[in-house]
């Protein structure tokens, strides 16, 4: 085996592969080979994709950027979108609610890590705390159910292909054009790998950071809306999405570290996760062995994938924070 | 070279030793003993390998080729060469903890574990008082808010703290210290002298190399190029060796390329000279002005202050900055040269937002044939050599639409090939009405300018124009001291 | 960079440069602290008793532990994000296996403290961030929970409930002991050693550490040693207070913590350690929760007013170094 034309393999295509090879597990135990599995996977597989996307714009912003509010954010999105529904019969008023409580609840966010100056990893819990108290209140007593317009489209489709994963991979492809097309996506990548040379060539942090994670927040809300209309509201609706829309991202082959973003692995990520628990469901793992083979999968993956080379011979002290090496030591001092 | 102060085996003795960063020959073939019982004084300008050579000295630094014997051993181990010590200029006191606990995390071969808040405390509060009289610093205190002198007072403090102190590295120590407290260190340092001690001070200040030292090493490309014994040099003679010139006086920009006097001013910072006088840093349309003089002496705040635009200063029109650190603050890792290239000037090539790709293909290709850059486009911006990943990152700021370029100091580590193609693009872009405002630490460089500001403690030392920009004269402004010094 | 603080005088007695911009929050921390209990004692006097005392600072215990086992990690500069599920992992060892088989579940807990440190080694080794990392063990900590005890249960060990039940006499409740020791030890570990001279070294400047010859690997994985024990010790103090073990008993400890530590001083950069600040904001935010039973809030309502002050308590302080400088 040529290690070398491994590596050259794109970055999505690990995920994809993986899924491919839990299809096949999953068929060889199952014995049957019909193209039910697929087309639940990809009618299930479109909500963590949209939460992924945001996340992954949030990640690609560099060290640091992380959206932890993710998962309440979806179950506020849910709630919310199904109680505006029902009261005013338009679904599309609904999910547009969801899509203005997201962008609240990002609102915060960017305010506190812009103007207060927190880590993003606090400011976005903060938020996910504001987002969860508005979530419960609104659970009081809340019986609603999802517009039928919209939840015969959720479920529509043709062919085998739901309809509603068409329309998210679309999506996806446009992220995929911006990121690659427009100015602002360029700069986006500059700033995730290299913040200080990206703003010595001239690009500005809060254009970057502030749409990152209004996007992400707008995405998991309306994806929670979505969702809460495939199935049923509920406050702990969106709980598993945060740990799983980070690791769709990094096993997807966007960088941890920033700069290299791949909307494509996204799919394959959520579709390796969920094609896995399809497979541990039919071999009998239990939810928590899912979790816990979930846990290792990202441990590994960031293992493999981060920071220096696996063997590196002053790993000890170069990898991190402050490198030794002479040419960089004087501007180690903070100087300001 | 042996004086008749030095007696004895050598404490520290190095033979043809060098050391090579990737295109750079740090250190070059030195030859070096140090005796018990001696203060040896090193000078040198930027890039001299001072500081290479201190590294080596206290273990830091593995050598390329040659052969050490640093009390006895030629290895280090972890904690360095034992009884050797530096103290260090900056960064190494970790500024969340207090004065005692920096001390006890540098000697805690020589504390006792149980009692070691008391014994780092004494240790110290008796050494800053043996030093520094009036150091006013108490052990509990935090480093965080402590000043930069006093933090300095501390790291002298604490690395003279061994008991088996043998050799004593200073890496400029004074450099942030007052007038009293200098003093009252270097009597220090002649009585640690006294006892036997060796101690090797390096610093760009002349006038005390001259007066505490024994012998004087001038360092110059790597090498040690002379040794002198102190009493027979003054400070004029030592800067001759340095290979530096006196100006008899600061001419104003007089003879300067008479063309470009008449263009209007596009870049103002106001500043002070070293006489305390206010004068300002000025640039016309199409001009090079260089900022000199040893490195860290305020050249980077100026170009900081442009940058961020600070109120004080007036600025026309845009600005691109070419950073000095290119593996920090200059490439992007992931990426082509291609798009390291045309990342600036790609906002100003799109429509509504949309890259247009064939305008930065152009672009690109124009630039990468016009600086042959090694590898084309396409190849990772990581496989370059420094010298390649620089043009690509200068060529970043040029084929943007700024019309005033900051270089901050660009071209350390780059070969001389490379470098002359960088001056003369930097011309040519000066030529077609671009401003540059150049820091260097390298002299050779200024002669590119066409007038430069040589910087000082952060004021201006002196401005030179045309061919009056040599490395005598930047050496000469750099280190005079006689004419502050009696203010 | 240079900020030129002058040493402080207060009530005759002169602190260190830096020591009161420390220790400020911390004594804010306290005043609100006594407020609320005066507020709490007011609506409903009958806390003034032993009883009463043990029966309102009894669900705080668990979350001081935790507090103290996110200072450490936040002394080296790092964020831990599953220590809300490795406390309920512990919960449910130590209602399970440590009651039934005390060997293995001292065993099991031991393990846990490793992997800790394993999972430092892998930050400092691979330069992961640590939050995705501590993110990711997470998901091992809640499922290695939910094979123990798929749904919550279990007892807790006798000597750890006779220990929740004991009444120490002169009328302590038992929780402050609890809380005043786990404290001490970890202001002793963090202040008064060398181990936590090099922790908190580690966090302001590494590349002083690796100049005083220490090992920054090493370092960093006792450290997480550390905090993996005062996990454990967070985990036993809630299963004795809850009786039995429950992996999704604590999963808003991952923010609370943090706020704790900010509350009483802390710092997101490292090299700041506060365990006396940490426990008068670990006990604030727990007071503030029964403030707010007492006052008849809802109960949903009652994170987002814990979001809001860690925003605001952070944008004050902010403010107040702007204006200081």
């Amino acid at each position: 085996m040529n290690l070398r034309a491994l590596n050259g393999m794109p970055p999505w295509a690990w995920s994809f592969l993986a899924a491919v090879l839990v299809l096949i597990l999953t068929y060889g135990i199952s014995g049957q080979g019909d193209g039910q599995t697929i087309t639940l996977a990809l009618t299930v597989a479109p909500y963590l994709v949209l939460v992924g996307l945001g996340q992954m714009l949030v990640m690609t912003a560099g060290p640091g950027n992380i959206d932890v509010s993710v998962a309440k954010v979806f179950s506020l999105g849910g709630l919310l979108s199904i109680a505006v529904a029902e009261s005013t019969g338009s679904w599309l008023l609904g999910l547009g609610a969801a899509c203005g409580v997201g962008l609240c609840m990002a609102s915060i966010s960017v305010i506190a890590i812009l103007l207060v100056r927190i880590p993003p990893i606090v400011a976005t819990l903060a938020t996910s705390l504001i987002a969860s108290a508005i979530s419960l209140t609104l659970a009081q007593g809340f019986q609603g159910s999802a517009h039928p317009d919209l939840r015969a489209f959720l479920n529509w489709s043709p062919l085998g292909v739901p309809a509603f994963a068409v329309v998210v991979a679309a999506f996806t492809l446009a992220v995929s054009w911006i990121l690659a097309r427009t100015v602002w996506g360029a700069q986006l990548l500059a700033f995730g790998q290299a913040r200080r040379a990206a703003q010595f060539a001239g690009i500005r942090a809060t254009r970057i950071l502030v749409v990152v994670y209004l996007v992400s927040g707008i995405l998991a809300a309306l994806a929670g809306a979505l969702r809460a209309s495939f199935s049923a509201p509920n406050v702990e609706l969106g709980n598993d999405y945060l740990l799983d829309s980070i690791a769709v991202v990094v096993i997807g082959g966007t960088l941890m570290s920033g700069g290299r973003a791949v909307p494509l692995g996204v799919w394959g990520g959520a579709l390796f996760f969920i094609l896995l628990d399809g497979l541990l469901n039919l071999i009998g793992w239990s939810y928590a062995g899912q979790n816990i083979l979930k846990g290792f999968l990202v441990l590994t993956v960031l293992f493999l994938a981060n920071g220096a080379p696996l063997i590196a011979p002053s790993a000890a002290s170069a990898t991190r924070k402050q490198p030794l090496s002479p040419e960089t030591e004087p501007d180690e001092a903070p100087h300001e | 070279m042996q004086t008749d102060l030095t007696h004895g085996a050598p404490v520290a003795s190095a033979r043809n030793v060098s050391k090579r960063y990737g295109a750079t020959q740090a250190l070059a073939a030195v030859s070096l003993d140090v005796f018990p019982g001696e203060v040896l004084g090193i000078v040198g300008h930027n890039g001299a390998g001072k500081s290479t050579l201190m590294r080596v000295l206290s273990g830091m630094e593995r050598i390329d080729d040659g052969t050490l014997s640093i009390c006895g051993r030629s290895d280090p181990d972890r904690h360095g060469y034992p009884g050797v010590r530096m103290s260090f200029q900056e960064g190494s006191l970790a500024a969340e903890l207090c004065v005692f606990e920096n001390v006890f995390l540098s000697s805690r071969q020589d504390i006792d574990a149980k009692r070691w808040r008391t014994m780092a405390s004494r240790m110290v509060e008796t050494r800053l008082t043996e030093i520094f009289p009036d150091h006013g610093i108490d052990p509990s205190d935090y480093v965080d808010d402590l000043t930069l002198s006093e933090r300095q007072m501390v790291e002298i403090a604490r690395a003279s703290l061994s008991e088996d102190l043998a050799l004593l590295i200073l890496d400029e120590p004074t450099e942030s210290l007052g007038g009293k407290d200098v003093e009252t260190f270097y009597d220090y340092v002649r009585a640690l002298c006294r006892s036997g001690k060796a101690i090797i001070l390096v610093s760009h200040r002349l006038t005390e190399v001259l007066a505490v030292s024994d012998r004087i090493g001038v360092m110059k490309e790597g090498r040690i190029v002379s040794m002198h014994k102190a009493r027979n040099e003054s400070e004029t003679s030592l800067l001759r060796a340095m290979g530096g010139e006196v100006l008899q006086e600061t001419k104003r920009a007089g003879n300067a390329a008479a063309t470009k006097e008449m263009r209007p001013i596009v870049l103002e910072v106001p500043m002070q000279t070293v006489e305390g006088a206010p004068t300002r840093i000025t640039a016309r349309k199409g001009e090079i002005v260089g900022l000199a003089g040893i490195a860290g002496q305020g050249q980077e705040q100026v170009l900081d202050r442009l940058w961020r635009r600070n109120r004080d200063v007036r600025i026309e029109g845009g600005l691109a900055y070419v950073p000095g650190d290119r593996q920090k603050s200059g490439i992007l890792p992931i990426w082509s040269v291609a798009r390291n290239l045309s990342i600036s000037a790609m906002a100003g090539l799109s429509r509504f937002g949309v890259r247009q790709m064939a305008a930065e293909t152009a672009l690109v290709t124009d630039w990468v044939a016009r600086l042959s850059v090694r590898g084309g486009a396409e190849a990772p911006i990581t496989s370059l050599s420094g010298g390649n990943q620089q043009k690509v990152i200068v060529a970043r700021a040029f084929c943007s639409d700024a019309e005033t370029i900051l270089l901050d100091d660009p071209f350390r580590g780059v070969d001389i090939h490379t470098k002359a193609e960088l001056y003369q693009m930097i011309k040519a872009e000066a030529e077609a009405g671009r401003s540059i405002i150049w820091y260097s630490s390298e002299n050779a460089e200024m002669q590119h300018c066409d007038r430069a500001y040589v910087l000082r403690r952060g004021l201006v030392a002196g401005e030179l124009a045309g061919a009056e920009i040599s490395d005598e004269h930047i050496i000469g402004l750099s280190f005079a001291e006689a004419r502050e010094s009696t203010t | 960079m240079t900020s030129q603080t002058t040493r402080t005088n207060l009530f005759g007695i002169t602190f260190p440069k830096g020591r009161v911009r420390r220790l400020l929050p911390a004594l804010l921390t306290l005043v609100a602290l006594v407020l609320i209990l005066l507020i709490c004692g007011t609506l409903q006097p009958r806390i003034w008793s032993q009883i009463g005392f043990t029966l309102i600072f009894s669900p705080i215990v668990a979350l001081a532990i935790a507090s103290m086992a996110q200072m450490v990690m936040m002394s080296i500069g790092d964020i831990d994000l599953g220590v809300g599920f490795f406390v309920g992992m512990v919960t449910t060892i130590a209602a399970t296996l440590l009651r039934d088989t005390p060997v293995f579940g001292a065993l099991a807990l031991i393990g846990s403290v490793l992997a800790y440190a394993a999972l430092g080694a892998i930050v400092q080794l691979r330069g992961v961030p640590s939050l995705i990392a501590t993110l990711g063990a997470s998901f091992i900590w809640l499922g290695i929970g939910m094979v123990i005890l798929p749904v919550p249960g279990g007892t807790a060990p006798g000597w750890l409930s006779a220990y929740v039940f004991w009444t120490p006499p002169f009328g302590i409740p038992v929780p402050l002991v609890t809380m005043a020791v786990a404290t001490a030890i970890t202001w002793w570990m963090m202040q008064r050693s060398g181990l936590g001279v090099r922790f908190r070294t580690l966090g302001s400047n590494p590349a002083a550490l690796a100049r005083a010859g220490g090992s920054l690997v090493v370092t960093r994985m006792l450290a997480y040693g550390v905090v993996g024990c005062l996990g454990v010790a967070a985990g036993l103090a809630l299963t004795g207070e809850i009786g039995g073990g429950d992996v999704n008993a604590v999963p808003g400890y991952t923010l609370t913590t943090v706020a704790a530590v900010i509350l009483g001083g802390g710092m997101f950069t490292g090299g700041r350690a506060v365990a006396w600040g940490t426990l008068a904001g670990a006990v604030t935010l727990g007071l503030l929760t029964v403030l707010l039973t007492l006052l008849n809030l809802s109960s949903n309502l009652q994170p987002a007013v814990q979001g809001g002050i860690v925003i605001a308590v952070l944008a004050g302080r902010l403010l107040v170094e702007r204006v200081a400088r």
